[in-house]
């Protein structure tokens, strides 16, 4: 490390704060562009990384059950070819309208727990809970749809009435699980890190409690509750794939819009930044810390309640007992986009297609499906490392454009703003400070 | 010490509230029918029966190890998040290397020797988790969490891999160790003195922590190198070899900790789902928070967490037919209770900010 990096963030981490109030609009935009690069970084060592591990697994599993790719004399046979491995993912995404509907069902269900989790980040909070907040909004939009249903006509117009009364349990259930870890953390300073990760366990108990025990589906030894009716569940569309509806997706692009235009647009959202951003500056400028931590906990949580909801409604037909990790992957998701509710769209899609091609690997290749979980966490940790791109820029003398655009600070101003990217990655995601 | 002492004398008497609240209210919750009175007799034999208190001990130990190494990573002043993660991998490594060693059927060396090598590993994971957040200055948070999901798909995929499958085949596990005449008192005897090397393990790498935080040169290091690293940059000593140090003891210990489930308790790797870790990485977090970064009180804690496990069972073979998900959910309410009666915990005052030294 070079002494000239080591004066450098000593200056930035000095003055970030006051720098960050004077150019926050500046700063915002500036860090869009440099988050993507970020991004796309991130991606592109995941999948050299990835390839390590495919030649790896590959070596581990030698003696291979069909012909090696490639082998090392002394040293053993790679039975993966890690770009074939590469390639049947993306056509396992794209590859036939078929594979690009199970693809865009998953980027469906992505983009609201993704846009849950960016909420809760914007405002400063950890929400790891997400996953727990849409199980039970799931529960809840299940149960509601079924209790509702007779009280309601049958046909195109009951059944949007019920699709909206699910979406809106949904949303009630998940909003109020959300708010329990947000009022702890605002009320007795528990650290919402460890909270809404433990809530995460008890919201999965006491769901399939709740399930088993009272709301069981008596016509089946499965742990699921009855079906909702077919009227109320979205309509496959496009594609002619059964558990994806376009008009779906068409509502979690314009709710990540409404999202974007919430943060930017609007006084709530101005505060709601203001407290994550700089938590003194907004209770000086007269916001109710204590409340805004519980209402973004609550935005967060009934975010997550609709993915759960969509995922009755769209997908499974009923509650049922080992819902998908869509919660976590939301985290993921968040944190590619960098907390921007518009880039949740392209990293859902990105993680919707790792997830349809999985499958495909699995299948055709015999390559474990998990290749993809590997990848999941690659990108999450490349993405928390932006001064690892900056000291290889540096180190290939790429000169300042380059070296500025890798580590996040807007090439207007190269001198000051070198390291504005870390320092104000570890701004966002405080979760050190408040224990 | 006597400083530090009373408070957390005060966060346990709070933690031990919280606990008989909600077990309180659990019980309450699951036997409507039955007065509280009758329960209370049951658990009363439960908690003096040396089996229970085995077993206890037995499951405390992941719990217990993974706490003890996020105190050192934390006080060092890196929060290391990713410890479930790294129990994960040891937990996976202890068994593929065990099993390779001994060809499916490993003999009692073996085993250790599989020990050793995840213990190896998940040191050099931390190692990568250090250079990360000490070289490349990731967000602390972000890159722990990154570990954990690593974990939690490499070692399902490994596992596949190799046996074709998320689980492993059963293998053996550690021989429990007696010590004779000791072993012969009422009580005592089968607890201490007739366990699991982990137990003894564990109950070693607890005395030596607190020995070593509290007494030594390298703990006060540790202490200054979260609380106030400048100063210990002014004394000549490198703050980040320090941060080092403390992570690869977290990764050393929670080495002990997962491969001490898989190998010293289970004898088989499953990794489905959250895996056979299932959330005690986490738990061990919070057994160190309302431990107060002190040893004896996140043992005290994880102990306290893992009787609530092994109630669950108990109170089964007891006979009592209550829904299992909603007995297992125990642990995580009580967690989420005790955080909330202990509340904010003083963390190290420069822990998760990366420190450079001025003159380097």
């Amino acid at each position: 490390m070079s002494g000239d990096d080591a004066e450098d963030s000593v200056d930035g981490g000095g003055d970030s704060g006051g720098r960050f109030g004077r150019t926050l609009g500046r700063l915002v935009d500036a860090s869009a562009v440099e988050r993507i690069l970020i991004s796309l970084a991130a991606l592109v060592l995941s999948v050299v990384v990835g390839t390590l591990v495919i030649l790896v697994s590959g070596l581990v599993l030698s003696p291979c059950p069909s012909t090696p790719f490639a082998s090392i004399p002394g040293v053993g046979a790679f039975c993966y070819d890690p770009i074939e491995v590469y390639r049947v993912l993306v056509v396992g995404a794209f590859g036939s309208t078929y594979n690009l509907g199970i693809t865009l069902k998953e980027t469906t269900l992505l983009v609201f727990t993704g846009l849950s989790v960016a909420v809760a980040f914007r405002a400063g909070l950890f929400n790891i809970g997400t996953q727990g907040q849409l199980v039970l909004g799931a529960l809840g939009t299940g149960l509601g749809v079924v209790w509702a249903a007779p009280f309601v006509p049958a046909g195109l117009v009951g059944g949007v009435v019920l699709a909206a009364f699910g979406l809106l349990a949904g949303a009630l259930v998940g909003g109020v699980w959300g708010a329990i870890p947000g009022a702890l953390k605002a009320y007795a300073d528990a650290n919402e890190v460890i909270t809404t990760i433990m809530l995460n366990f008890v919201a999965t108990g006491l769901a399939l409690t709740l399930v088993s025990e009272v709301f069981k589906d008596p016509e089946t030894q499965n742990i699921q509750t009855r079906a909702v009716p077919e009227h109320a569940e979205f309509p496959p569309s496009l594609l002619g794939v059964q558990d994806f509806s376009i008009f779906v997706l068409i509502g979690g692009i314009a709710l990540a819009v409404g999202v974007y235009w919430m943060l930017r647009g609007t006084t709530f959202g101005y505060d709601l930044r203001t407290s994550g951003e700089q938590p003194d500056a907004a209770e000086y400028g007269g916001v109710d810390a204590k409340r805004m931590t519980v209402t973004s906990m609550a935005l967060s949580g009934a975010i997550a309640g609709i993915g759960g909801a969509v995922y009755v409604l769209m997908v499974a037909g009923y509650w049922q007992e080992g819902i998908p990790s869509l919660g976590f992957d939301g985290i993921t998701v968040s944190i590619l986009a960098g907390n921007n509710p518009i880039g949740v769209l392209p990293a859902s899609l990105l993680f919707g297609a790792l997830k349809g091609g999985s499958l495909a690997i699995e299948f055709e290749l015999a390559v474990p499906q998990e290749l993809v979980g590997i990848l999941r966490g690659l990108v999450i940790l490349f993405v928390a490392m932006p001064e690892f791109f900056r000291m290889i820029g540096i180190r290939y003398d790429y000169g300042d454009d380059a070296t500025v655009a890798a580590d996040g600070a807007g090439p207007e101003d190269p001198g000051t703003d070198r390291d504005s990217g870390p320092t104000d990655a570890s701004d966002d995601d405080e979760g050190g400070e408040d224990r | 010490m006597s400083v530090g002492r009373l408070p957390t004398g005060r966060r346990l008497l709070v933690a031990l509230g919280g606990l008989a609240v909600a077990a309180l209210l659990a019980v309450e919750l699951l036997f409507p029918a039955n007065p509280i009175t009758d329960i209370a007799v049951v658990l009363a034999t439960i908690v003096v029966d040396a089996n229970y208190v085995s077993s206890v001990l037995r499951l405390t130990v992941p719990i217990a190890f993974a706490a003890l190494g996020g105190i050192f990573a934390e006080k060092s002043g890196v929060i290391n998040i990713g410890l479930e993660g790294l129990l994960i991998i040891s937990a996976f490594t202890s068994l593929a290397a065990a099993a390779a060693l001994g060809g499916g059927d490993p003999n009692q060396t073996q085993l250790w020797l599989g020990f050793g090598i995840a213990v190896l590993v998940s040191t050099l994971f931390a190692l990568l988790f250090a250079i990360v957040c000490i070289e490349f200055k990731a967000d602390q948070i972000i890159a722990g969490l990154a570990v954990w999901l690593i974990a939690l798909g490499l070692a399902p995929f490994a596992s596949k891999v190799i046996w074709g499958q998320v689980n492993s085949p059963t293998i053996g596990t550690f021989d429990d160790w007696t010590v004779p005449l000791l072993a012969e008192i009422p009580f005592v005897g089968p607890v201490l003195f007739d366990a699991s090397p982990m137990v003894y393990l564990l109950l070693v790498a607890v005395a030596a922590s607190w020995y070593v935080l509290n007494r030594t040169a390298f703990g006060r290091w540790i202490e200054a190198s979260g609380e106030n690293p400048k100063a210990l940059d002014t004394v000549g000593v490198d703050v980040r070899k320090v941060r080092y140090a403390g992570v690869l003891l977290s990764g050393f210990l929670s080495g002990i900790g997962g491969a001490g489930l898989a190998i010293g308790r289970v004898g088989q790797f499953i990794g489905g789902g959250t895996t056979m870790i299932n959330g005690r990485g986490w738990i061990g977090i919070t057994a160190y928070l309302f431990g107060n970064y002190n040893p004896v009180g996140a043992f005290g804690g994880s102990f306290l967490f893992a009787s609530l496990d092994a109630l669950q069972f108990r109170l089964q073979q007891v006979g009592y037919n209550v829904p299992s998900d909603l007995i297992g959910i125990i642990p995580y309410v009580t967690v989420v209770v005790v955080l909330a009666f202990v509340g904010r915990t003083r963390i190290p005052s420069a822990a998760g900010e990366h420190y450079e030294s001025g003159e380097e």
